[in-house]
C-alpha cells in the first residue's frame, strides 16, 4: 500500500464505483512486479495438476468408468484440472487485515472516505483478474494439451459456470475476510487460518469430488458453504451437474453469499466499534 | 564443529523458552495443525474407503507411506525450520552478527527458532505408522528394527538438504520465499501417493534428480515388503534411503558453503 493519497484525490470528482475501480488497478498492477513468484506459482499449478491427473488415471486403470463412480475417466480427468485451475483462480491474499491490525497501518486504510471491506474486495478483484489472465488461462492451454481435460460444448455451460465461479468466489472472499476479522479480537490468527484450510481442502470438492464421500457425511457437507466453492463450479462445467438441479445450486449458493455476508457485516460493525473503543 | 556443543543447546533452549511463552497460542496451533492434516489425511482416506486402493495400494499401506512422510517431517521441521526464514536474516542484515561469532553460522541459524509444530508432525506421522503397520500386517523383524531408525535418518536428510539448499540459494537471490513454498512444501504433494501413479519421466526425475521418493517409497517397499521387482530401476533402491540422503545434504552443505563465500566476497 504505497500509493494509497492518490485513490482519494478522484474522490470529489465522481461517484464512489472508480475509486474501488482504481484499488483493482492498483492491485493488478502491484502483481506485475513478482516475475519470479509468477514462474514458481505458475510450475506450483502444474505440478498439483499432474498430481491429481495422475492419481486419477491411476485409480480408473485405463478403464473407462470404474465402479462406484458416477464420472467417466474423461470427466474425472477434466473435474480434477477444473477444480484445480478454479482454486487457482481463486487465490486471494488471506491475511491482509491481520498484519494491518498488527502494524497499526489499518487506522490509516479507516480515515479514506471510502468502504473498506469493499476497498479490500476490490483489490482481491484486481489480483484475480490478474490470476486469470497470467496464470489460470496459460494453466488451461497447456492442461488441455497435457492431460486430455474437455472444454463443454454447450454454451450454457459456461454461463452457469462463470455464474457459480462467482458466487463461488464470493464465498470464499467472504469467509476468509470473516475469518481474517478475528484478529480484532485475537493476537495470532494463523491457527484459525490453518483450521479454515484444513476445511476447505477436504469439503470444498477441489480435489475430492462431493459424490465420493460417504453417505453419512454428505448431509454434513451439505450445511456448510465449502462445497459451493469448488465443487458446484466445477460439477456444473464439467457437465456433471445439470439443468433444473445447476439452477438450484446456483440459488444455495446465492443464499450463502448474503447469509455470510450478512454475519460478515455484523462482525464488521462490531470489530470496528472495537477499535475506535481502544482508539484506534 | 561440535565443540561447542553447550552453547547451541543454550541458543536452542532461548528459542523454545520464546515459544511457550504464549501456551494457549501454541496449544491452539497445535489443533489447528491437526485440523489442517487431517484435511489432508481425508483425501486420501475417502479415496481408499470408497475404491479400495490406490494403484495396488491397500489403506493400511497407504496410511503407512504417509505415516513415513509426516513423522520424517516432524524431525526435519523441529531441526531445519528455521532455514525456511532465512531470507528475513539476510535481508535484515542478522546473518552478519552471526558470521562474526565464533561458532559454525548453520548451527546458529538451526538453533535460532524451534518450530513446536513438529508435535502435530509426531502426533499424526507415529498414529499412521502404527495403524498402517498393524493394518497391513506388518512383520518387525530383526532387520526392519535396525533399518528403520536408518531409513528414518535418511528421510531427515533429505528433508533437510532441500531446506538447506534452498535457503543457501538466498545468498545469490537475497529471497526465496515461493521457491521455500515450492520446493520444500507444495512438492511433498507428490509423495502422498505412491509414485508408480506418475510416467517414467516423474518417476526418474523423483529418484536421481529431485530425490523425494526416498523418503517414503523405496524404504516402505522393504518395511511392507512389497514385490520390489515392479520398482523402478532397481531391487536394491529400497535400501538406498540413507545413502540419497548422506549425498543430498553434503550436495547441500556444498552449496551453503559456496554461498557464504559469495556472501562474504560481496563485502557483507
Amino acid at each position: 500500500m504505497s500509493s494509497e493519497n492518490t485513490h482519494t484525490d478522484t474522490f470529489p470528482f465522481g461517484p464512489a464505483k472508480p475509486v474501488y475501480l482504481n484499488f483493482i488497478e492498483k492491485s493488478f498492477q502491484k502483481q506485475i512486479a513478482y516475475k519470479f513468484e509468477y514462474f514458481v506459482g505458475v510450475l506450483n499449478g502444474l505440478l498439483f495438476i499432474f498430481v491429481f491427473t495422475s492419481l486419477w488415471n491411476a485409480i480408473y486403470a485405463g478403464a473407462d468408468t470404474l465402479e462406484g463412480s458416477p464420472f467417466t475417466r474423461s470427466q474425472m480427468i477434466s473435474y480434477a484440472v477444473f477444480a484445480m485451475l478454479f482454486r487457482i483462480s481463486m487465490t486471494m491474499e488471506d491475511n491482509e487485515i491481520g498484519r494491518k491490525i498488527r502494524t497499526g497501518a489499518i487506522s490509516m486504510d479507516f480515515i479514506k472516505p471510502v468502504s473498506y471491506p469493499l476497498m479490500l474486495f476490490s483489490e482481491a478483484i484486481g489480483q484475480t483478474l490478474f490470476h486469470w489472465f497470467t496464470r489460470v488461462i496459460p494453466l488451461s492451454i497447456i492442461s488441455l494439451l497435457a492431460f486430455d481435460a474437455v472444454m463443454p460444448q454447450a454454451p450454457s455451460a459456461y454461463v452457469l459456470t462463470a455464474i457459480a465461479w462467482v458466487l463461488g468466489y464470493s464465498i470464499l472472499y467472504i469467509i476468509n475476510f470473516g475469518f481474517s476479522l478475528l484478529a480484532f479480537w485475537f493476537t495470532e490468527v494463523f491457527s484459525f487460518q490453518l483450521m479454515k484450510f484444513g476445511l476447505f481442502t477436504l469439503f470444498s470438492g477441489g480435489i475430492v469430488p462431493i459424490d465420493f464421500f460417504p453417505d453419512f457425511a454428505k448431509p454434513l457437507i451439505a450445511l456448510i458453504p465449502f462445497q459451493y466453492i469448488l465443487y458446484v463450479p466445477t460439477s456444473i462445467f464439467i457437465g456433471h451437474i445439470q439443468g433444473a438441479e445447476a439452477i438450484r445450486l446456483l440459488l444455495i449458493q446465492a443464499v450463502w453469499v448474503f447469509t455470510l455476508g450478512f454475519i460478515c457485516w455484523r462482525v464488521w460493525k462490531a470489530a470496528q466499534k472495537k477499535l475506535i473503543i481502544q482508539g484506534g | 564443529m561440535f565443540k561447542n556443543t553447550p552453547i547451541y543447546w543454550k541458543l536452542v533452549v532461548t528459542s523454545i523458552r520464546a515459544k511457550m511463552e504464549y501456551k494457549v497460542t501454541f496449544l491452539f496451533l497445535l489443533i489447528a495443525l491437526l485440523f489442517y492434516y487431517l484435511g489432508q489425511l481425508g483425501v486420501i482416506l475417502i479415496i481408499l474407503v470408497k475404491f479400495k486402493n490406490i494403484n495396488g495400494w491397500s489403506l493400511g499401506e497407504m496410511a503407512f507411506l504417509y505415516g513415513l512422510l509426516v513423522f520424517s517431517q516432524g524431525i526435519s521441521t523441529l531441526l531445519f525450520s528455521s532455514l525456511n526464514y532465512f531470507e528475513n536474516l539476510i535481508i535484515e542484515g542478522d546473518f552478519d552478527r552471526l558470521l562474526v561469532r565464533p561458532l559454525n553460522p548453520l548451527l546458529q541459524v538451526l538453533a535460532s527458532s524451534f518450530e513446536l509444530s513438529s508435535v502435530a508432525h509426531f502426533l499424526i506421522g507415529s498414529t499412521a505408522l502404527y495403524y498402517g503397520a498393524t493394518r497391513s500386517g506388518l512383520e518387525w523383524t530383526f532387520q526392519k528394527i535396525v533399518f528403520f531408525p536408518i531409513a528414518l535418518a535418511g528421510a531427515v536428510l533429505i528433508q533437510g538438504g532441500i531446506r538447506l539448499a534452498v535457503a543457501a540459494v538466498t545468498f545469490w537471490t537475497t529471497r526465496n520465499r515461493s521457491l521455500v513454498h515450492t520446493i520444500v512444501y507444495s512438492s511433498k504433494e507428490f509423495i502422498l501417493y505412491p509414485i508408480s501413479i506418475y510416467n517414467f519421466w516423474v518417476q526418474a526425475f523423483l529418484t536421481l534428480i529431485f530425490p523425494l521418493a526416498f523418503i517414503n517409497f523405496y524404504p516402505s517397499h522393504f518395511f511392507l515388503a512389497r514385490d520390489s521387482s515392479t520398482l523402478l530401476f532397481h531391487p536394491a533402491l529400497q535400501y538406498g534411503t540413507p545413502l540419497a540422503g548422506l549425498i543430498v545434504f553434503a550436495m547441500a552443505y556444498a552449496l551453503w558453503k559456496a554461498g557464504i563465500n559469495h556472501y562474504q566476497s560481496v563485502g557483507n
